[in-house]
């Protein structure tokens, strides 16, 4: 009996090996897969493709019925695009900004979310033909007042307008133009900047047709002003010299445009338009800019320009396209913008330290010499703002107090949020001062007469003071360099200038070599305080 | 002057200190002496509060300290019996920020609200007093451990204590810096300075005090005038400890 159900299993199994041999031996006997593992791609069998979430719809934004799985066009374009190359799509998660750096840095092949065709970066990356055509769209409140590009240059009640953009985007470069008449704010993903126009932080944003388009929905309170202006072409970036890589998405690429599946794509998420014409234009002329190798077994017609769609003469503003700069002229170009950008950081570190410190000291004596229905919610405060995030603290403050009413604009959340973050590891510090002031000292105090509060003030905390000058030094100069995640709540301090500024200019090595110099033009003179403070706590100063 | 009724204190389940009494008259001096871990110090301490106690009194004077009542009730008391009760450390406690005169002058200033100018003519006054006039504005950790007892000693002072209270006040020093601080205890004793000693010196408790008593394990064994404990002991512990000391 036992024997017999052995024997049973034991045909079950081979059966299913032979059906595994079988489908391994068929699925590379597939042309498509042997062909795929010939690409020089990061994982063999796999198309790594660069994008942020945060960017949101309609390129790639977390799905709702499931939020680890992205949807998009551009997920559906990658997808398409990997089947054509025999391979299999995999998402890759990086910080908008950041992500031609990541592409670099061979974290994935390509990079696929809504980036725009740039002189600048071919110096570094190769492109492909387009695979979607942009305009800009301005969004305002549907109030009426902002109603034109007109009334957008005249300022309000309250001065300048203030336009959101995402950092380093086109719409960010357009508005550069007219950055005498408006303030650009800066944001990591569209949809906080139309959600600050909602809530009355923004006078209006400035935004890419598909995002404007695909969001009108989600923003009722939102309002289309004029026609899109400017006009770019989203395209495909990956690394220097994967020429074949590029070859073969021009080719999916070309099939797909032709083929009407880019239409049937942006159909769905609703951003199809007339613009999207001139894909069909490049690809039946054969030619995009300076890629007539690329499908040079098709005629090429004399016109080697693509013919922009709509062209009526006022919403037909090329969005700027400039030469990459280098060296000497990258410092004379931007050190002005880095050195302001690096004076807003000692701003924010100089004014929340002091707070974080006095707050610090507090909550430590509190902590030690309070009554006792204080030590538990201060040691749940210590914990909580040491367990969690600074950045997510900013975006809670910045982000979600609004839709409680609260509204801290972007300055002071920065410094209340730093302050409150730093107040906790202060108070931590002053706490082991505290302590290491020996026993023997209270008890002195006290025999001579003094109540706790005076020893405390007079004769414990001095001698604390003394103790945590090193470590509060040392926190003073970390604060420096954890400003930089004041990016999230807009600020563009010395870090996001240097990114954003590498994204647009490509002078990547410049711009990292001015930053570090100027954080250590800030850090290092503290060191040295830091340094002479040891040593006069050693020696007793009154 | 000051008398101790009945005190009791407890560690856990350990009696630290049982139905201790002793009383000191005004102008003369005390000396507690006994085998270590007989309580001692834990009784002087209780006397200024710096330990609590389960049952009993201080009495200071007219002001009363127990161990009841509110927190507010009980840190007015404790106040009131620490303006009238000096305290000498074994570990002279010093505050190491403040120099020499501002050690001694800090209490005045800020206790008792004594004008700087005056506060500071008292320091230097008493800093004489312990021979260390010329050491005012130098810092405890620039200071022999002897000049730091006798800064501690100036200190207490300062406040014009009714009762000092010295626990072990030799016992970190070697013995030339001991002796320097005896001589100052000796002439605060000439001088009619009400005290309590705890010591193991026996050369001091002969010099200074007028009663002597004798603590083992949380009890007063024995007491009674100096000379008549040192030459006639009545208790076995007393004997034995006066024994192992002279036979140093």
């Amino acid at each position: 009996m036992r024997e017999k159900a052995r024997l049973a299993m034991a045909r079950k199994g081979l059966a299913a090996l032979v059906l595994v041999t079988l489908v391994v031996a068929l699925s590379l006997a597939n042309p498509a897969h042997a062909e795929g593992r010939r690409l020089p791609v990061l994982t063999p069998g796999t198309l790594m493709w660069g994008g942020d979430q945060e960017g949101g719809g309609p390129y790639v934004y977390p799905a709702d019925d499931d939020p680890r799985r992205v949807v998009g066009f551009e997920v559906e374009l990658a997808d398409e695009l990997a089947h054509r190359l025999g391979l299999r799509a995999q998402f890759f998660q990086g910080q908008w900004d950041r992500m031609l750096d990541l592409l670099q840095a061979r974290k994935c092949d390509i990079v696929l979310n809504g980036y725009e065709w740039m002189p600048a970066r071919l110096e570094r990356m190769e492109a492909t033909i387009p695979y979607y055509v942009f305009g800009l769209q301005l969004l305002a409140r549907d109030t009426g007042e902002v109603a034109s590009w007109d009334d957008l240059r005249r300022p309000s009640a309250h001065g300048r307008r203030r336009v959101g953009v995402l950092a380093a985007s086109a719409a960010e470069k357009y508005l550069e133009a007219l950055s005498s008449d408006v303030d650009i704010v800066n944001y990591d993903g569209s949809t906080d900047a139309m959600r600050e126009v909602e809530t009355g932080k923004l006078d209006a944003t400035l935004q890419d047709t598909p995002a404007a388009t695909f969001y009108r929905s989600r923003f009722p309170a939102l309002r289309a002003i004029g026609a899109p202006v400017g006009h770019g072409y989203y395209v495909i970036y990956a690394r220097q010299g994967e020429k074949e890589l590029v070859r073969r998405l021009n080719d999916a690429l070309l099939g797909m445009i032709l083929g009407g599946e880019i239409e049937k794509i942006d159909r769905a998420y609703g951003i199809w338009n007339d613009a999207q014409r001139e894909l069909q234009d490049i690809a039946r002329s054969g030619r995009f800019y300076d890629y007539p190798e690329v499908w040079n077994d098709r005629p090429a017609t004399s016109d080697t320009r693509p013919q922009p769609a709509g062209d009526d003469g006022t919403s037909d503003r090329h969005v700027e396209v400039t030469a990459r700069k280098h060296g000497l002229d990258v410092v004379r170009a931007y050190g002005g913008i880095l050195l302001q950008s690096a004076g807003l950081t000692v701003v924010l570190s100089c004014l929340s330290f002091p707070l974080a410190v006095m707050a610090g000291l507090f909550i430590a004596m509190g902590r030690l010499y309070g009554p006792a229905w204080l030590k538990a919610p201060l040691t749940v405060y210590v914990e909580f703002l040491r367990g969690t995030p600074v950045m997510l603290q900013l975006y809670f403050i910045f982000f979600f107090l609004p839709e409680v009413g609260i509204n801290v604009p972007a300055f002071w959340t920065a410094i209340l949020g730093l302050s409150i973050n730093y107040s906790a590891y202060e108070s931590e510090i002053y706490r082991a001062g505290l302590s290491a002031v020996p026993k023997g000292q209270m008890e002195a105090a006290l025999a001579l007469g003094m109540s706790r509060p005076l020893a405390l003030r007079r004769i414990i905390v001095p001698q604390a003071v003394r103790i945590v000058v090193p470590p509060v030094v040392n926190d003073f100069i970390a604060l420096f360099k954890d400003t930089s995640v004041c990016s999230v709540v807009t600020l563009v301090e010395l870090t996001k200038r240097f990114s954003v500024l590498s994204q647009s200019t490509q002078a990547t090595t410049e711009l990292m070599a001015m930053t570090a110099v100027l954080y250590l033009a800030m850090s290092y003179p503290l060191s040295l305080v830091s340094r002479r403070l040891e040593l006069a706590a050693g020696r007793p100063v009154t | 002057m000051i008398e101790v009724r009945d005190l009791c204190k407890r560690f856990g389940a350990v009696d630290v200190l049982s139905e201790l009494t002793l009383s000191v008259a005004q102008g003369t001096v005390a000396a507690v002496i006994g085998p270590s871990g007989g309580g001692k110090s834990t009784f002087l301490r209780c006397i200024n509060g710096l330990e609590s106690f389960e049952r009993g009194e201080v009495r200071v004077g007219s002001d009363v300290l127990v161990w009841n009542g509110s927190p507010r009730e009980r840190a007015d008391r404790l106040r009131a019996i620490r303006r009238k009760v000096g305290f000498v450390f074994q570990q002279f406690n010093l505050f190491p920020h403040l120099d020499v005169i501002g050690n001694v002058s800090e209490a005045p200033l800020r206790v008792l609200g004594h004008a700087r100018a005056a506060a500071e003519a008292e320091a230097v006054r008493l800093l004489d007093r312990v021979g260390l006039a010329e050491k005012k504005d130098a810092y405890p950790h620039e200071l022999s451990g002897g000049q730091q007892q006798r800064v501690a000693i100036a200190r207490a002072l300062a406040m014009h204590p009714e009762v000092l209270l010295l626990d072990e006040p030799t016992s970190a020093l070697d013995p030339v810096m001991a002796a320097e601080v005896m001589s100052v205890i000796s002439e605060l004793a000439r001088a009619g300075q009400t005290m309590i000693v705890v010591t193991h010196q026996l050369g001091l408790v002969r010099a200074i005090a007028d009663t002597v008593h004798v603590f083992a394990a949380g009890r007063r064994v024995e007491h009674g005038p100096t000379a008549a404990v040192f030459e006639n002991p009545a208790h076995d512990t007393t004997r034995a400890f006066l024994r192992k000391l002279q036979a140093w």
